[in-house]
């Protein structure tokens, strides 16, 4: 990998010759022009390097003026001090020729900027190194990769005979190797190492360090990029490029603050372009599309030939359905640099954030085409061919992208997970295409194979879409594998993931037993694969989000998110994002728990809209999205109302929908914890309808061990806030003390109605089985272990005792699942298992699997008398069938 | 129950060789608080009850040291303390039959501080070494120890000999949590899951199995990592199996090995019944062989051999049984 950049040496900035004579006082005034500069004073550094250039007409003053100038973004006073400078003919004018051509190219003016690099080439300036690299840059932006490869080849002899000798002779060598990296990947080590030269032959050069801190990020080390441009803001917390370079460091590493350093990097360079086009991609990020093109705009305002900007307006025209404005940035790219493959990274990169993942191929495709070298073209490609189910396809671009990028930790997990992956068995069924790891396999297709095709039909018959079979749903053991397999990296705190044709998703036992309800998981992803079909996959996230979450209410009783009291103190506290403007809360979360806030919020908005103009208008909703229809819209043509009138009808709805929650909860902070013992006691005794103190106090009398005592705050807990069905719900408790008491009756009821509305609770779902068998009702203990297999199926015993109470009632499916279940889970008494699973198969009229499978039994235990008796009656039932 | 002990060996198990005698000592060590008091306790009783009860042992043929004769009088014989180890084992020693097996239970804490393993008793403590001497005056009977308590893997180098089938319930004595291991070892003679060839007799190798298993499914449950792992010695080669495979490694004197006693067959006076069980006997060495050969026969032609045999073995192991139990 990459070494790390040596670390910069002291830097003295104070003004260290005051007290010379005249010429010593002119160095000094330089020098403090320098200083001022370097700490990122611009203002204070171009005064005073005016005043300087006035006197002494410096060719060097004056650069450093257009640097400074650069700095704030006056790029135009930057030019005109360099032209004067120029045509006054300062001595050695000719120094200042490169410099211009860089002003010039930040604006756009490519073919002035060739003619100045030109000039300062042929006039043999000091920085003739730094142009000709930057000829050779402006052949790759106009596409002639072939003659730039072989200009930047020559800085490898340049370097070798010792030619470079200055510190911007050695970083233009850097320059040329970074640029040859793309043909061969080691160089970019070699690169790193000249960069580190030129940092030592002038430390003091902090725009050299931005180009350390952006080739650590391109080659994925956002941590020795952190490392470069904080070093750089500990002494100049000014520099803009450094901040943007943070800013994208933390946009790599997920971190919000991005949106805040690029904002702070344009306060002092309004024209930096590519903090223009960063913060165009971050509001691309928030799918805001208008937005992203008018930052897109205003970097073209500054450089209208920045091809990554018009990939960024394009990208928005793109995913805004103006196919008009997208042709036109894509031609206008194309004419600039025909051969410009990060373009259509961009767009492919752009295209799978918003869930498009065929065009990403399909962009990704094209940069291939344009660049064979375009690494990060063929991982876009295979990442998103491996996201519409193209497994092997997609695996042959990542292994073309590692060849060419290795340091891609992406590509590499998951070439890595693929490697996993193709270890796994694949279990059709008429609509899916289950990839399980083997060791689960038989256990988790018991579940899942029926769930899904149910799933399938019953959101078919909602949606009125059929998406294209077989869908590819792929379980994970190991969460980091899922996490690889959504972003390449471990780390991600979801659960499932649907890319429409494709469903990754953590296995039951990726989690521990009872955190995770793989059942509604499942729903919530394939719900998405349905809404991305309806809509073209042109579904705002948190639309889709909130739909899934109602589809998983809608599934099964007590299935989906409920309500907490957290949420209802952020939405009484104005913390919940309006409506109008939901998609911030999942992508741009003002605090830690929004996002999750956000999920039931949003699924809030669709029970209103189901409740109020049904369902077909959610139907509606995506077809207008498919057809173009941007969100505000959606809600004037299909509800007919305005977005901002539905944020006040959505508040009322919250308002009355909770009113009694929201009333118990004026005194909470959201944590409903047991508050300390004397605390709950002020706080019962002075009111009554304090849900928190309530419960608090329920709670600590129940771990006291004082039952009855504890059942009035508990039964008070439960009216106030009758919604709560959490994992310290009132009703939980009270399940619990009337167990203890021996009530069984009510325990039961009690669990029973938390379970109904909160299928998640395993403890309740456990407790339940047992007291229900206990009652001598083994169709409810089945109901409630049944329940139990979609949060947790690999509790060998829960499956014998659901078996038996299938059996007890006659479910003989049932049974027949829940026996193969046992001997899928690996029993120690395996011949048993077989046996008991042979007399199921035998009930449910499966003769021939009832012989092969006692025969098997029998083959592990001869002597295994009841399997021997069963052997015998399927003898002589196929005798008699005979006979 | 009877005539469980009636059914013939299994192939998997040849308890031809199981001994006519045994003789149970069980040692239940300093529990330290009461829930392990308790709960040693109540596994010495299970085990006792599993002993007599179920599987035929003489209440005379057993004999239970606890850690405090207060706790239940009738059943513990003496405080477990070396001294009555010595004793009961001097004395078993003297009246065993050759051919007699001896099991010993230690249920308890262990440790293996300065690298000498021991099991902790009132008084002083029991060391591997001391056991081992112990053992030596039982110089032809078949010897188990099963040392369930934490610590415990090294007894078996000191312990591990011919005849010998020593179980620990970890593979060190690095590992001191409390073990589960011996909960799920009572567990498997006591409740009968462990009888995974259901020919109604569950082996000490069977009995081991289960035990090391059901510890795995608790921890993979937990979601934790194994934190012990028990072993089993047989072999006499002092490297005791967490696995154990009959044909390789250990195992094989432990599936012969069973808690009580077997009858000894048909009655000599039934020469119709005699000869019941010979035929059982020789179907039952077709169907070894059948299975010895699996690997060399098409997968049909194997199958309808096996059912063909296994249809006369339920057929003849059904005239046994109704000729048993007089049904005409």
């Amino acid at each position: 990998m990459i070494r790390r950049a040596r670390p910069l040496t002291g830097v003295v900035l104070g003004l260290a010759v005051s007290g010379c004579g005249s010429r010593g006082h002119a160095q000094a005034t330089l020098a403090q022009a320098d200083s001022l500069a370097r700490v990122g004073e611009y203002r204070a550094a171009i005064e005073a390097y005016r005043g300087l250039s006035r006197r002494e007409s410096s060719w060097q003053a004056t650069r450093m003026l257009a640097s400074s100038l650069q700095a704030i973004g006056d790029y135009a006073g930057a030019d005109q001090a360099l032209r004067s400078a120029i045509e006054d003919s300062v001595p050695d004018a000719h120094q200042l020729w490169s410099a211009l051509g860089e002003v010039l190219t930040r604006q756009g003016r490519n073919a002035e900027a060739r003619e100045a690099f030109e000039r300062a080439v042929a006039g043999g300036a000091a920085d003739r190194l730094s142009a000709e690299v930057n000829l050779a840059i402006a052949s790759v932006g106009r596409g002639e990769l072939d003659a730039a490869t072989r200009q930047f080849d020559a800085f490898i002899d340049v370097y070798n005979r010792g030619a470079a000798r200055t510190a911007a002779d050695v970083a233009a060598v850097a320059r040329a190797v970074r640029y040859l990296g793309r043909t061969d990947p080691q160089l970019y080590k070699d690169a790193l190492r000249a960069y580190d030269e030129a940092v030592a032959l002038d430390p003091l050069d902090f725009d050299l360090q931005v180009e350390i801190g952006n080739l650590f990020l391109e080659k994925y080390r956002s941590d020795e990029a952190t490392t470069s441009f904080n070093a750089i803001l500990e002494r100049n917390p000014n520099h803009a490029d450094a901040i943007l370079g943070l800013a994208r460091v933390k946009h790599f590493d997920g971190s919000s603050e991005a949106f805040a350093l690029v904002q702070r990097s344009l306060g002092i360079n309004p024209n930096l372009v590519g903090a223009r086009v960063f913060l165009a991609r971050l509001y691309i990020d928030l799918e805001d599309f208008a937005s992203a093109a008018s930052e897109a705009e205003r970097a073209l305002a500054v450089n209208p030939r920045a091809v990554d900007a018009l990939a960024m307006w394009a990208a928005a025209r793109y995913l805004a359905h103006d196919s008009a404005g997208f042709a036109q940035a894509r031609d206008s790219a194309l004419g600039i640099d025909p051969r410009n493959a990060a373009f259509f990274n961009t767009l492919a990169e752009l295209a799978a954030r918003n869930r498009l993942y065929q065009r990403a191929v399909d962009f990704a495709g094209e940069a291939v085409r344009l660049d064979s070298l375009a690494w990060r073209g063929y991982a876009l490609r295979g990442l998103n061919r491996l996201r519409t189910g193209a497994i092997a396809e997609g695996r042959r671009d990542l292994e073309t992208a590692f060849t060419g990028d290795p340091y891609d930790l992406w590509t590499k997990n998951t070439l890595d997970l693929l490697d996993v992956v193709g270890q796994y068995v694949e279990v059709r069924s008429p609509r899916f295409q289950l990839v399980l790891d083997p060791k689960e396999a038989e256990l988790v297709r018991l579940y899942l194979e029926p769930l899904a095709e149910e799933a399938y039909d019953s959101l078919a018959a909602r949606y009125g879409v059929r998406p294209l079979a077989p869908i590819r749903v792929e379980v994970y053991p190991r969460h980091a594998d899922f996490s690889v397999r959504t972003i390449g990296l471990a780390g991600l705190g979801a659960l499932g993931v649907s890319f429409g044709p494709v469903i990754a998703m953590d296995a039951p036992s990726a989690r521990p037993p009872g955190e995770f309800h793989w059942g509604a998981t499942f729903w919530h992803e394939l719900a998405h694969t349905f809404h991305m079909t309806a809509s073209g996959h042109r579904v705002p996230r948190w639309f889709t989000e909130g739909l899934a979450v109602l589809e998983e209410r809608r599934a099964r009783p007590g299935w989906g998110d409920d309500v907490t009291p957290g949420f209802l103190i952020a939405f009484r506290e104005g913390q919940l994002a309006p409506v109008s403007n939901l998609n911030q809360g999942f992508m741009r979360p003002a605090y830690p728990e929004q996002v999750i806030y956000s999920y039931y919020q949003s699924s809030l908005v669709f029970e209103l809209i189901e409740q109020e103009y049904g369902f077909g208008a959610v139907r509606q909703m995506l077809a207008a999205y498919r057809d173009g229809v941007e969100t505000p819209d959606v809600f004037r043509t299909v509800l007919r109302v305005e977005p901002t009138a539905f944020d006040q009808t959505f508040t009322s709805f919250l308002e009355t929908r909770f009113a009694s929650a929201l009333a118990a909860l004026r005194h909470g902070t959201g944590d409903h914890a047991a508050p300390g013992r004397e605390g709950i006691g002020r706080r019962v005794s002075s009111d009554t309808t304090d849900f928190v103190a309530q419960l608090g106090l329920g709670r600590t009398l129940f771990a006291e061990g004082r039952l009855e005592e504890a059942l009035v705050p508990l039964r008070r807990a439960k009216a106030l806030f009758p919604e709560y069905l959490g994992s310290n719900s009132p009703r939980w408790f009270l399940g619990q003390v009337y167990l203890a008491q021996g009530q069984l009756d009510q325990a039961a009821a009690e669990l029973i109605d938390l379970t109904t509305r909160n299928a998640k609770h395993y403890p309740a779902l456990q407790a339940l089985a047992e007291i229900e068998a206990e009652r001598g009702n083994p169709e409810r203990a089945a109901g409630a272990l049944e329940s139990l297999m979609f949060v947790y199926p690999y509790d060998i015993a829960r499956h014998r005792t659901l078996a038996d109470h299938a059996r007890a009632v006659g479910a003989r499916t049932i049974e027949l699942r829940e026996r193969r279940a046992v001997l899928a889970l690996d029993p120690v008494d395996r011949p048993q298992a077989l046996y008991q699973l042979a007399r199921a198969y035998r009930d449910v009229g499966d003769r021939g699997a009832a012989r092969r499978t006692v025969l098997e039994a029998l083959e592990q235990a001869p002597n295994y008398q009841d399997a021997l008796d069963l052997l015998l009656e399927l003898q002589a039932t196929r005798g008699r069938r005979t006979e | 129950m009877i005539r469980a002990m009636l059914v013939a060996a299994a192939i998997t198990m040849p308890l031809a060789t199981l001994p006519a005698q045994t003789h149970l000592v069980i040692v239940a060590g300093l529990g330290g608080e009461a829930r392990y008091r308790d709960m040693f306790h109540g596994w010495a009783l299970e085990l006792i009850d599993a002993a007599t009860e179920r599987y035929g042992v003489p209440a005379e043929n057993v004999t239970y040291l606890g850690e405090s004769v207060t706790r239940d009088t009738v059943r513990i014989a003496a405080r477990a303390t070396v001294e009555n180890i010595e004793r009961t084992l001097t004395d078993l020693a003297m009246r065993a039959a050759p051919k007699a097996q001896v099991m010993m239970v230690l249920i308890g804490h262990g440790s293996a501080r300065d690298g000498e393993p021991k099991i902790n008793l009132p008084g002083p403590d029991l060391t591997a070494a001391h056991l081992a001497r112990l053992l030596d005056a039982f110089p032809t009977q078949t010897i188990v120890v099963a040392n369930l308590a934490s610590a415990s893997g090294d007894f078996i180098p000191a312990l591990s000999g011919p005849r010998r089938a020593i179980i620990t319930a970890t593979k060190s004595g690095r590992e001191r949590n409390q073990a589960r291991f011996g909960k799920f070892f009572v567990d498997a003679f006591a409740g009968g899951q462990a009888d995974v060839d259901h020919d109604e007799i569950v082996s000490l190798l069977e009995a081991f199995t289960y035990a090391r298993r059901e510890v795995a499914r608790t921890y993979s449950q937990e979601g934790t990592l194994l934190a012990e792992h028990a072993l089993l010695d047989d072999n006499g080669d002092k490297t005791g199996s967490y696995e154990p495979d009959p044909t390789t490694t250990d195992g094989a004197l432990a599936r012969t090995i069973a808690l009580g006693y077997r009858e000894a067959g048909p009655s000599a006076r039934d020469p119709e019944l005699m000869a019941l069980y010979e035929k059982k006997r020789v179907i039952e060495q077709a169907i070894a062989a059948l299975q010895r050969d699996k690997g060399r026969l098409d997968a049909t032609a194997y199958e309808q051999q096996l059912e063909a045999m296994l249809l006369d073995l339920a057929a003849t192991n059904k005239t046994i049984r109704d000729r048993e139990d007089g049904t005409p």
